[in-house]
């Protein structure tokens, strides 16, 4: 699982059967400081995450299969939390 | 899933008979410094490495499409297939609003 930002989304008519319904948001993957790390990722959202909100993706393609229900899709990236903070700890 | 924007096709004269119908669209993803706002397809290519996407949505060169990379690109497939990346969705408009 990455810890991302929301930055943006996406509007697909043709599409994978599989993501009929659901929203697609762009995440950019960031380091703990919020800099951005890697190129966007296009991830499947259920929770409702707005812009440039703190998200945690998953990209456990099995899992994604499961939540949208269809054996047969290539869905990989999803949203599976919103983050209300993160805390930082000094290793002892 | 990445975005990419269409920027060449495959034309292959025998194939494993697994890709059916599908075709083969050469794919310049997108990154963070090179990234579609609206519906237009920005100018040029980003610095990332091209790569062969599978496509069975009907995507077309200049187009900008969500393609899917890793062991999931075969899950549409009846049969174990090699495929590494697959079109998942063929895109009508991005709002992408970086941060900073």
């Amino acid at each position: 699982m990455q810890l991302a930002r929301v930055e943006g989304s996406m509007i697909a008519t043709r599409k994978h059967p599989s993501f009929n319904g659901w929203r697609f948001v762009i995440c950019q993957p960031i380091n703990r400081d919020g800099e951005p790390q890697g190129t966007p990722l296009v991830a499947i959202d259920a929770h409702g995450a707005g812009m440039h909100q703190h998200v945690i993706v998953s990209s456990d393609g099995k899992a994604a299969r499961i939540a949208v229900g269809d054996d047969k899709s290539p869905a990989r990236q999803m949203i599976t939390g919103i983050v209300d903070k993160t805390v930082e700890e000094e290793a002892a | 899933m990445r975005l990419g924007r269409v920027i060449g096709r495959v034309t292959l004269s025998q194939t494993i008979p697994a890709y059916g119908g599908g075709r083969f669209l050469v794919v310049s993803p997108y990154d963070r410094e090179h990234f579609q706002q609206g519906q237009e397809a920005p100018e040029g290519l980003s610095k990332q490495p091209s790569l062969v996407v599978y496509d069975d949505l009907g995507g077309g060169v200049g187009d900008t499409i969500g393609f899917v990379e890793g062991a999931e690109a075969a899950a549409p497939f009846e049969e174990p297939t090699p495929v590494d990346a697959i079109n998942a969705a063929l895109v009508d408009n991005i709002f992408y609003n970086p941060k900073k």
